[in-house]
């Protein structure tokens, strides 16, 4: 596979050999589990240094919510386009764009995996970016 | 020990004042910001050197106006502190301006809120934390995605969502500090520029520029300077909370309402039902469904049902965003949180004119800022 470049490196891996991709995220001591990785301090219990340990969260989740962008402040922002909550089979809650047609409405509880997709860069290079999309729609593994 | 407003000395709304909400004009924010506070001192039948603190939230002006704005009034040499905490800057300047008079540090204190619409940055965008689609995510779709998720779980309509705006701006057209002043068919408001998810551009405030000001005293301050007692509304109730961590984290705006009022009751001594009258942060339709809930005016999943039956109607059990709420009065973010507590003021009053809910006792103020933090205050005849 040739190499990719990735829009935002800290947040996302490349495919693995099975496909999948993973999201940057950590884990405290205390156990709560967090997206993406960041060392200033735990949001639940305040810890910091080593007791923040970089994990990879596997690329699947589930729809909570779903939304078609009509209007939007960048322009260079296409629209329309579909952002959901997707909650992560690991436990975070993620915003996120979908990658689905604007006319179609999932349900919440959608199965969705993580997938890149190609996006223009801001001097026309093409860059990876994170999707998440239904599971049942992603083939060449991971669904 | 920490204590609660009502462990201190009674502290009252004697002045209200208005700058009407507009969209952005030619207007200096001087003249928005003088307009509302020489109202304000007129409503008291104060002068201004009575005035011992001043207040004065903003959230988009640039750093420091206070002083530039307030010695036209005349430099009398008064404390002035700015207060910028997102939405809630007027309800986090209106709490200071209380806890100063009700600690008897002064009698007569004034909070101000005046703002004009400019683009500033968000702290959050400078953690260095990066984000999958936060340049996507704008607080229209963050709303839009609790729309989606909320008529999901109860199985209604979206389209039912837009009888919150059709109320507001039906109440908004009776204000005249309002910025829109326009009644609105479902029609109109569901056909409307699409926004985000199910939103229109009429589900969603027009964030404008504008002023409001409230003025409040300690009983000394209301004798000493003859301010007519019969009009002073009492404010019984404070309480500020931040965002917590939740199981649902996208519902932290609901959370935090339900928090904080329960917090802001409990000081009162009084319950959800009691309540004539609540003002609430509705910068999109969905908000006032979800915090009506949550604030436990209606039972969970039932705020359209409640809606649909005039409950929230000026004349209804509890007219809820009488003003015309932000979607209809407008959001210029500095002046809100105070203008909110002068429409429940006027109200309480029996000064609402067309908008008067019949025998209102008891109103709740509530606004919610990004970061997210909440404000809620309650006032009472």
């Amino acid at each position: 596979m040739s190499q990719l470049r990735l829009l935002k490196p800290n947040l996302y891996t490349s495919p693995d050999e099975k496909g999948d991709i993973q999201l940057m995220g950590g884990r405290c001591s205390c156990g709560y589990c967090f997206f993406p990785m960041q060392h200033y301090g735990c949001e639940q219990c305040g810890a910091k240094g080593d007791e923040l340990k970089a994990v990879p969260l596997t690329g699947k989740g589930e729809l909570v919510s779903s939304a078609v962008v009509h209007k939007h402040a960048d322009e260079r922002r296409q629209t329309p386009f579909v952002v959901g909550s997707v909650r992560l089979t690991d436990g975070p809650v993620v915003r996120t764009l979908l990658d689905v047609d604007t006319d179609v409405r999932l349900a919440p509880g959608t199965e969705l995996t993580a997938v890149l997709v190609d996006v223009e860069g801001k001097e026309s290079e093409t860059f990876q970016d994170l999707r998440f999309r239904p599971s049942r729609l992603v083939t060449g593994g991971g669904a | 020990m920490p204590s609660i407003l009502r462990d201190l000395k009674p502290v009252y709304v004697v002045g209200v004042g208005f700058h009407r909400y507009q969209y952005l004009s030619e207007t200096s924010y001087v003249e928005l910001g003088l307009t509302a506070v020489r109202q304000a001192l007129a409503d008291a039948n104060i002068e201004w050197p009575a005035v011992e603190s001043a207040y004065v939230a903003k959230a988009l002006l640039p750093m420091a106006p206070g002083r530039p704005m307030l010695r036209h009034l005349g430099s009398h040499g008064l404390p002035i502190a700015h207060v910028e905490n997102a939405s809630a800057s007027g309800s986090t300047a209106f709490r200071h301006a209380c806890y100063e008079v009700a600690a008897g540090l002064t009698d007569v204190s004034l909070a101000v809120g005046v703002d004009k619409p400019a683009k500033v940055l968000r702290g959050e965008s400078l953690t260095g934390i990066p984000h999958l689609a936060n340049d996507a995510i704008v607080p229209f779709t963050h709303f839009a995605l609790l729309a989606d998720e909320y008529a999901n779980k109860y199985g209604i309509d979206l389209d039912d969502v837009a009888l919150v705006a059709l109320k507001n701006h039906s109440n908004a057209a009776k204000n005249p500090n309002a910025q829109r002043q326009k009644e609105r068919t479902l029609e109109e408001i569901i056909n409307g520029t699409q926004i985000s998810g199910s939103f229109t551009s009429l589900q969603c405030t027009p964030v404008g520029e504008g002023a409001a000001a409230v003025i409040v005293a300690s009983e000394d301050g209301i004798k000493q300077l003859g301010i007519d007692a019969s009009r002073a509304i009492r404010v019984t109730a404070s309480a500020a909370c931040s965002q917590r961590l939740y199981e649902n984290a996208a519902s932290f705006d609901a959370e935090l309402t339900e928090e904080t009022t329960r917090l802001a009751l409990q000081q009162a001594g009084c319950d959800a039902a009691d309540l004539d009258l609540v003002e609430l942060h509705d910068a999109f339709t969905i908000e006032e469904l979800e915090y009506v809930e949550r604030m436990g005016l209606c039972e969970p999943g039932q705020a359209i049902f409640a809606l649909k039956e005039g409950q929230f109607n000026i004349g209804g059990r509890c007219a809820v965003s009488a003003s015309g709420g932000l979607i209809g009065m407008g959001h210029p973010i500095g002046p809100t949180g105070i203008g909110q507590v002068g429409e429940i003021t006027r109200q309480l009053r029996n000064e609402a004119g067309e908008r008067q809910q019949p025998s209102a006792k008891k109103g709740l103020a509530h606004m919610v800022g990004v970061g997210a933090v909440c404000y809620v205050h309650i006032l009472e005849k």
